[in-house]
């Protein structure tokens, strides 16, 4: 068992380090001159040949490589002298448009973006996998399809559609609600939940669509298996029956997609947080595509990678914790 | 609560009945072609320690005989005619009562032990949910009688392997541990559909064998389904043959397997081959 | 479940006579279903109707009588900043579906020319990924050892991109021309992965079954019994995957062109047309309603004729 960790994690690690030379090489190739962002386009070439040196893009690639991976393990320093710019582990870039470093670019914004994200997700969670199991249970009859059109309508509206049209009725038509503001939950709670209670409504609605059709394919399989039949032969009570025999075959398998979608959140929901002005991280990458501010858009996307591949793992050791047969297999 | 004293008593035979009655049952189901009758007015009866081989091919009825006995019908089944156990009247019972039941006062043993096992849930946990669900009791109490029950099956290792999952054990045991879980409650009634049928002939030797044993241990009557006739002449004292739905015949199995008159079943009899017979000779069963 | 089921479909009254009727080609059968499904003929109707919009979106230009980037100053008023005259975003004989406020472009033409934009991208590209998809599925489904763990290595690989993210920084960091194409290109490398998965399970399945067993005695190569075996025998999934990769990748174009990464404009598109109307939404919101409009009824209706595909085919095969 302790061999298949130690397996899983390799195996991770080589994916993370072959997405982030696969990044970095992109980046690299494709990405304007970062010099000519900073100074402008009425710079000398004396100045841009200082700027390519301060940031060491006059350096062949595998050695610009080396050096960013090894600042975000030990932190860097660009340039030299008194125009020297410090980097702090874990060094992720530093962003000369902004004059900020890009670790904390990132992760002065990751607590508005992990609030949509588990928001978002107990909401998706609960209408998603209620929803499903209400379908199943009642399939062929009227709950099933207004669950069914439901989930058809949410993965079908885009939802950048769905948020101006929340925003529209809700907050100017009918004024149940002010506009979003970017408060803390201790300042004023009414306020935050005002705030979030649309994006997370709307991250929601497209998940739990996607989540309902999925639970109710697998508790529909899962009712239709042998040993439900049994499980009735034997005189269980009907909830116990559902509850114990039918859940957790159907379930299971969501699991792993759940954690693979939160992961996904946790890395930025550029749209929901463009369209509601809120300051995540997808608002920054969305920001920073704009201005073509490249380290962060390079930090961001890895960071993104590295939640997804963690999410990965995390989420195929649950499975070995939740299937007993692949339990097995694992040890 | 005249429901709760009656289900009580099931289990009590009422005088001049017989354990198992089964009369003019007949399962209908509704179909694009208008209502079908999968089983049509089929009649027998069990007694203690007694064993009915029900016999045909796969579409004449004999599993949803078994089903319409426990109420276990799939969606849009209805059944007419009598079955009842030890006097009492089953087929008009809501599912409510069927539950008590099922499990308690006849057990089930199907076909496919590895698919009708629930592979998330260890074996000892499936067996004791039985009990609990019908006893009440703690978990210890039900531990036991999880135990106890494996070790009637002959499970080597019962205390280990209790808490094993079902695809830790080989399709033999499977079937072993099926058993267990239908009589761990000591039911008056058996039904065993098709139990040997996924299994390999040695081991399905072994599993006739201990269901006999039980039999002669417990005094429960026993309905055992199966397509294979060999299997059926080991088991069973009475044999129903059917056809379609149809009872084509019945009777003590000697009588049936040596002096039936029916071309089904003489079709049925000739159609197993035995070493030495010609393949010129060998005919086919027209379905 | 099997045995419960074999034993519904008996006949009664012909004693124990299991008959089965000669079903009709498999074609026949799902167009016959289809045609009798509301649903399903509401969505095909309307997914002829955007085509025909598309194709014909000069003629309907004409119809309009304004093209896709002319500007009608009269439709605005600049008094207002731009907004436009007239109830619903200036809706009117003269604009059917009003005026893009501040340059008064007709968005009914914009509709059109939009539409051309959605299905060309997500045709492409789903033709793409479907031509990609099932050749490495199949491949590796059928051939497995180390030309599955290739294949599989590099779909574990892609999959584990931050797809959105990426395509939105490639895009953003590539020049502006030829986007249609490029647009495509990052949305097929990205995609492929989904119906190659399912092949290749489907194809592992297929594998060890009887006919290829059969087509492998009587000396049939590799390739061959791919491609006369395998294939004809993943028709139907490959039916559906095309039906519902339509939706997404029109989804996905609508997405990354409301982003800003996707075409340029003045090429209209849908997504980039919501875009442009986040900051009127207040104040006029048919200019996002109707390109939310059509985006949402157009991905739905693919999906529900894809759903509704799905299940046609699903029930022949357990006939």
């Amino acid at each position: 068992m302790l061999w298949y960790i130690l397996r899983r994690l390799g195996g991770a690690v080589l994916v993370l380090f072959l997405i982030s030379l696969f990044t970095y090489a992109i980046f690299f190739l494709l990405s304007p001159d970062p010099a000519y962002q900073i100074c402008g386009k009425t710079c000398s070439p004396e100045r841009i040949a200082q700027i390519h040196t301060t940031l060491g893009l006059d350096q062949p690639f595998w050695v610009q490589y080396r050096d960013f991976m090894v600042g975000i393990f030990g932190g860097r320093t660009f340039g030299t002298g008194a125009n020297a710019v410090a980097c702090d582990v874990p060094c992720l870039g530093f962003s000369f448009q902004t004059n900020q470093q890009v670790t904390e670019m990132v992760a002065s914004r990751f607590p508005v973006s992990a609030t949509l994200a588990v928001g978002a997700a107990v909401l998706w969670l609960l209408f998603g996998v209620v929803g499903g199991l209400i379908a199943a249970l009642k399939e062929g009859r009227f709950w099933d399809r207004a669950v069914m059109v439901s989930a058809l309508a949410g993965i079908s509206v885009p939802n950048y559609f769905i948020a101006l049209l929340l925003q529209y009725v809700i907050i100017v038509q009918l004024q149940w609600l002010p506009f979003p503001q970017q408060v803390d939950f201790g300042d004023d709670p009414l306020r935050w939940f005002q705030t979030y209670i649309l994006p997370w409504s709307v991250l929601a609605f497209a998940y739990a669509a996607m989540y309902s059709r999925i639970v109710r394919t697998n508790v529909i399989d899962t009712l239709g298996q042998n040993f439900m039949r049994t499980a009735r032969a034997k005189g269980l009570h009907p909830s116990t029956i559902i509850s114990r025999h039918a859940l957790r075959p159907a379930l299971t398998p969501v699991v792993t997609l759940f954690g693979m979608d939160f992961a996904g959140l946790l890395g930025g929901a550029l749209i929901t947080e463009t369209v509601f002005g809120l300051n995540g991280i997808g608002k920054l990458t969305a920001d920073s595509i704009t201005k073509n501010d490249q380290p962060v858009i390079m930090a961001v996307t890895l960071l993104a990678a590295v939640l997804v591949v963690v999410a990965n793992i995390i989420v195929d050791l649950a499975y070995t914790g939740l299937d007993p047969r692949v339990r097995v297999k694992a040890s | 609560m005249s429901d709760q004293t009656s289900l009580k008593t099931v289990g009590i035979r009422l005088p001049g009945s017989r354990l198992l009655e089964v009369d003019d049952l007949t399962v209908t189901f509704p179909t694009s072609r208008g209502d079908a009758d999968v089983v049509k007015d089929i009649s027998f009866t069990v007694d203690p320690g007694q064993t009915i081989g029900i016999v045909g091919e796969s579409g004449s009825g004999k599993s949803m005989t078994s089903l319409a006995i426990m109420g276990l019908l799939p969606r849009g089944g209805r059944t007419t005619g009598s079955v009842k156990l030890n006097g009492h009247e089953l087929t008009a019972r809501s599912d409510r009562e069927m539950r008590r039941v099922r499990g308690e006062r006849i057990g089930m043993v199907f076909q496919d032990p590895l698919s009708s096992l629930n592979p998330y849930y260890t074996v000892g946990l499936q067996i004791e949910e039985t009990y609990r669900a019908h006893r009440g009791g703690s978990r210890r109490a039900a531990r036991k009688v999880a135990l106890d029950a494996l070790q009637r099956v002959r499970i080597r290792d019962a205390e280990t392997r209790i808490d094993h999952y079902p695809h830790q054990f080989s399709g033999g045991m499977r079937q072993r541990i099926m058993i267990a879980m239908a009589i761990c409650l000591e039911p008056d009634l058996l039904i065993a559909d098709e139990p040997t049928t996924a299994l390999d002939v040695t081991v399905q030797a072994q599993i006739l064998e201990l269901l006999t044993e039980l039999q002669d241990a417990t005094g429960m009557g026993m309905v055992f389904i199966t397509h294979d006739l060999a299997v059926v002449s080991e088991i069973a004292e009475t044999v129903l043959v059917m056809r379609g739905g149809v009872q084509i015949e019945q009777g003590p199995a000697e009588d049936v397997f040596a002096r039936t008159t029916q071309p089904y079943t003489r079709a049925l009899l000739d159609a197993v081959p035995r070493l030495g017979d010609d393949v010129a000779t060998m005919k086919e069963v027209r379905p | 479940m099997a045995t419960a089921l074999n034993e519904v479909t008996v006949e009664s009254g012909s004693v124990g006579a299991l008959f089965t009727d000669s079903a009709p080609t498999p074609g026949r059968r799902v167009w016959r279903e289809l045609r009798t499904s509301p649903t399903a003929l509401l969505s095909a109707a309307f997914i002829i109707f955007i085509l025909l919009l598309a194709v014909f979106a000069p003629l309907v230009a004409q119809l309009t009588g304004w093209g896709p980037n002319e500007f009608d100053p009269d439709a605005i008023n600049p008094d207002l900043g731009g907004l436009p005259v007239g109830p619903g975003g200036g809706i009117g004989s003269d604009h059917w579906f009003g005026v893009e406020p501040g340059n008064g472009r007709d968005i009914f033409t914009r509709i059109a020319y939009g539409a051309r934009v959605s299905l060309t991208i997500a045709f492409a590209a789903t033709l793409a990924t479907t031509v990609l998809g099932v050749l490495a599925g199949m491949l590796a489904g059928f051939y497995g050892g180390w030309v599955d763990q290739v294949v599989s290595r590099v779909m574990d690989f892609l999959m584990a991109f931050p797809t959105l993210i990426f395509m939105i920084a490639i895009l953003s960091a590539l020049p502006a021309d030829n986007r249609l194409v490029l647009l495509v290109i990052v949305l097929s490398v990205f995609g492929w992965t989904y119906t190659a998965r399912i092949v290749r399970g489907q194809t592992m399945g297929l594998r060890t079954s009887e006919f290829v067993e059969a087509a492998r005695a009587s000396g049939g190569r590799g390739l061959g019994i791919i491609l006369r075996e395998i294939l004809p025998n993943l028709r139907g999934t490959i039916i559906v995957l095309v039906t519902l990769s339509v939706p997404a990748y029109i989804g996905t174009e609508a997405g990354l062109s409301f982003l800003g990464v996707g075409v340029v404009p003045p090429t209209p598109s849908w997504g980039k047309m919501i875009a442009q109307a986040v900051p009127w939404y207040a104040s006029d919101p048919m200019y996002f309603i109707f390109p939310g409009v059509f985006l949402f009824l157009t991905v739905l209706s693919f999906t529900v004729l894809g759903d509704r595909l799905g299940k046609i085919l699903d029930a022949g095969d357990a006939a």
